[in-house]
């Protein structure tokens, strides 16, 4: 029989640690929460037509966001094209050809380390190899930057992905008598589709809302400008640029393009997520 | 192939030995593809050094003991930069690491069935915030409110003269080192709840079933069973958080303050590696300014590169992005 | 059953040459150090079921890899020795492995139907190989499923997934996609080890039907499958060929005392 002392410690130490837990949860439900609702009710006020329509204005002056969110666009699709190539590339070799290799875990182990690398870094490699030499900021140079950012996460998830697939799929198709090439590209990655899908969105939320990167690669630019040689105009930067001003209508603004990013990231991770807890038809 | 009679022995129809040179081409792409990832990495690194180069031959090892940054004398000393990123990211861990634990413990352990996947899914949501949304949040809405019920409070509160009233000394318009360790704190929360979680769900049920079958509570199997089974992984999960923290830009940038030097108390403005690099590099005065800048950002990418590198090898690929 | 005072440690059966197909001499089978199959030697018969059976890891499903080279894909995996499949060696170097698949066809344990439609599972081999025109296509692909014994239930629905099937149907559309490059040989390692018993029944009546145009190796856990299917039975043990011989003499009179103590159930 437990000592009644003891019992009583003990079930006051487990009550406790329950409500920290049950606190500590609704702690992050909180701020998510607070954030969501101050995003919502400073981005809504500044949300019409305009912020579509018209490029950033001076301070004092009518505008909108458009040249911000057309370079964006345009930054991180072009950003995208490149690191899905080298990001499935990559993924698949160190699937089908890597698993057991030295060269393969250094790869791998670097791969995971550049995932989570400050991406402001990132920004100054892209200005040191691109910027410098060429004199110019640039929407390539942004673009470049935020594929290097996008890479690793395409090639985890693609790899990740590669591997669930049951060996017997491969050995079927050689057994067939086709070729690895073939046996890759009509079967696993077909097989793999889903998830590589979910790992490209999942990129695609990640980059859409980094702005360090940008930071001395596109910079920023005042007009619309859909030539990607000059610097170009991004969401992420404009924001950085309104908020810290002290000119009201440009914080408006900072908060209504705050919202807007904030709200596609947050589309993007959702239905990433759905179809990543599609069932498997099988 | 050689044009021997036997059946087997044949060339074969054309496409297999197209199908053979296919293959090569297409295993060197996928190889490419990989080297060309590690050469990013090992790009970064030399970049950095080259460019920064300049501030090491000129400062020496004073470079990181000085804390000093003059851009008019054209002194630059990483000190207060290195210090503001360490004692940032340190107190954000302290914030976040029982509040993740706590998290990961509920969604494990506590959480009714129902509410299982939409409070999972709102904890990722909160990790895919932008940076700039957390930067932005930090600066208008939690700095005022920081100020008005936290450091007014606390500075009203320390007597004159003491110890208290130095480290509460500043400002109290919101911003500073403990302001954009709370920020970061909230930031990092979901990465290490998340590996956490799924760090507790790899403790086999036998295990946990046995110990609750003795009659521990939930605390005691956390304590003595399910925490020590994952202890290498919760360290690596640790590390993971340190090392975005440390690398954390935007939402630092916009409530740090931005003094360089060394901070004197917990209210005081500050600055990280980071922070200055985005405020400065833009306007740069001059190439010994923009040397010292890259030079800080080699600094940061080693210490980073040290934490993360640790983190992984203790969590193997568990590691969550 | 009677046992002369002295039972032999091995008995390979040796079959007319003319009736062999696929001919093991002196096999050996290594992964990585480990030696797996040990100076294997026996003579399959064309146009015959030849059903491999022993414990968990006696070296069956690995001898069953070498004769399509399947291990190949693995660079530990090493086989010396010979394996002829009508008098040439195909572990030899210069082998065509593509050609040598297209001869030698295989279904694994669990069913692996490929991620596109039941006509584009059964058509994927004939693709690798030739380019036929549509219709010429379309016969093969009705052939092999009818041979399979799986057109009459996929015939209106050729263009759904191949994972809208049963897993007994999934695993005859592995056999029609297998059969459908008109292969000599087909290899089959536990068929039907994923099935229930109404899909084995099924799947055991097509391979006794496809025995009269193929040279069939099947490997097997259940020694019932083994009688009911196969004309020869060879029983292997650690790796080694213990017995071999017509099934009906090694089911009702083992000569070995090792597959004597196997088929009466003393262990494995």
């Amino acid at each position: 029989m437990i000592a009644a002392p003891r019992r009583f410690g003990r079930t006051l130490g487990n009550a406790v640690f329950l409500v920290f837990c049950w606190a500590a949860t609704g702690v992050a439900l909180i701020a998510l929460a607070a954030i969501l609702w101050s995003l919502l009710r400073q981005g809504i006020g500044g949300l019409d037509l305009k912020v579509f329509t018209m490029s950033t204005p001076a301070p004092g002056s009518e505008g909108g966001l458009l040249n911000a969110i057309l370079g964006s666009i345009m930054m991180c699709t072009l950003a995208m094209i490149g690191a899905v190539i080298m990001g499935v590339l990559a993924g698949t070799w160190l699937s089908e050809y890597a698993r057991n290799s030295r060269y393969g875990s250094v790869v791998r182990f670097l791969n995971d380390v550049l995932l989570s690398a400050p991406s402001i870094l990132v920004g100054l490699f892209v200005y040191e190899i691109i910027v410098a030499p060429t004199k110019g900021f640039s929407g390539y140079a942004g673009a470049v930057a935020l594929a290097l950012l996008a890479v690793p996460v395409i090639t985890r998830t693609t790899e990740d992905v590669l591997r669930l697939q049951p060996v017997a799929l491969r050995e079927a198709s050689v057994a067939l008598g086709a070729p690895v090439w073939r046996t890759i590209l009509a079967v696993i990655w077909k097989a793999a589709q889903g998830g590589m899908l979910t790992g490209a969105l999942l990129a695609f939320a990640r980059i859409s809302g980094e702005t360090a990167p940008l930071l001395f690669t596109s910079l920023n630019n005042q007009f619309l400008n859909l030539n990607m040689s000059q610097p170009m105009a991004n969401l992420p930067v404009v924001i950085f640029q309104f908020a810290l001003s002290a000119y009201d209508d440009w914080r408006r603004l900072a908060w209504t393009g705050a919202m807007l990013i904030a709200v596609s990231v947050l589309a993007v991770t959702i239905i990433a997520r759905l179809l990543a807890r599609e069932p498997r038809r099988s | 192939m050689s044009e021997a009679s036997s059946a087997i022995i044949e060339a074969g129809p054309a496409r297999t030995a197209r199908g053979a040179a296919l293959d090569r081409i297409f295993e060197a792409l996928c190889f490419s593809a990989a080297t060309l990832l590690l050469a990013a990495l090992g790009g970064i690194i030399v970049a950095l050094a080259i460019g920064g180069w300049p501030a090491f031959a000129k400062f020496g090892f004073h470079f990181f003991t000085t804390a000093t940054w003059d851009p008019v004398a054209e002194v630059y000393g990483a000190l207060g930069a290195i210090v503001g990123t360490l004692v940032s990211s340190t107190l954000a861990l302290l914030f976040a690491l029982p509040l993740a634990l706590g998290v990961a413990v509920f969604l494990v352990e506590l959480c009714p069935n129902v509410l299982r996947r939409p409070i999972g899914t709102a904890v990722e949501l909160l990790a895919g915030i932008p940076s700039i949304v957390y930067g932005m949040w930090g600066l208008f809405v939690f700095a005022p409110w920081f100020s008005k019920y936290i450091q007014m409070p606390a500075m009203m509160a320390a007597p004159v003269g003491s110890i208290w009233e130095t480290l509460t000394a500043g400002v109290p318009n919101g911003a500073g080192i403990l302001s954009a360790s709370a920020i970061l704190a909230i930031m990092i929360l979901p990465f290490m709840a998340a590996t956490l979680r799924e760090l507790l769900l790899t403790v086999p049920s036998q295990v946990r079933e046995s110990a609750y079958g003795l009659g521990s509570t939930t605390f005691e199997v956390m304590r003595k069973v399910s925490l020590p089974y994952v202890r290498t992984g919760a360290i690596g999960a640790v590390m993971l958080g340190l090392g975005r923290a440390l690398g954390e830009t935007m939402a630092v940038t916009f409530i740090i303050g931005n003094a360089h030097g060394l901070p004197t108390s917990i209210f005081a403005s500050g600055s990280t590696i980071a922070s200055t690099i985005a405020n400065e590099f833009a306007e740069a005065t001059g190439e010994m300014h923009t040397a010292s800048l890259i030079a800080l950002g080699l600094v940061l990418f080693v210490i980073t590169f040290a934490v993360l590198a640790l983190a992984r090898l203790l969590i193997g690929r568990q590691a969550h992005a | 059953m009677t046992l002369t005072a002295e039972a032999p440690e091995t008995s390979v059966l040796t079959l007319p040459q003319d009736r062999v197909k696929i001919e093991i001499r002196g096999l050996n089978f290594f992964y990585g150090k480990k030696q797996a199959l040990h100076d294997v030697t026996a003579g399959f018969a064309r146009n015959a079921v030849t059903a491999m059976i022993g414990p968990s890891g006696c070296g069956k499903s690995t001898l069953l890899r070498t004769i399509n080279r399947i291990y190949s894909l693995y660079p530990g995996q090493q086989a010396e020795g010979q394996v002829l499949i009508d008098g040439e060696n195909v572990l030899e170097p210069r082998v065509n492995l593509a050609s040598l698949r297209a001869r030698v066809g295989m279904v694994f344990q669990k069913p692996t139907p490929f991620p596109m439609s039941i006509f584009d599972n059964v058509a994927y081999g004939l693709r690798l190989y030739e380019h036929l025109p549509k219709s010429e296509l379309q016969g093969r692909v009705e052939e092999a499923l009818q041979r399979a014994a799986l057109w009459g239930e996929v015939k209106d629905k050729l263009k759904e997934s191949g994972f809208s099937l049963s897993g007994g149907q999934q695993q005859r559309l592995c056999v029609a996609r297998a059969i459908a490059v008109r292969p000599e040989i087909l290899l089959l390692d536990e068929p039907a080890s994923a099935l229930d018993p109404i899909s084995t029944a099924r799947l055991e009546e097509t391979i006794s039907e496809l025995k009269a145009d193929y040279t069939i190796v099947i490997v097997t856990h259940n020694m019932g499958q083994a009688a009911r299917l196969s004309d020869q039975t060879a029983f292997m043990y650690l790796g080694q060929m213990v017995e071999f011989g017509n099934t009906e003499q090694v089911f009702t009179n083992p000569v070995t005392t090792r597959a004597r103590d196997y088929i009466t159930g003393r262990f494995g």
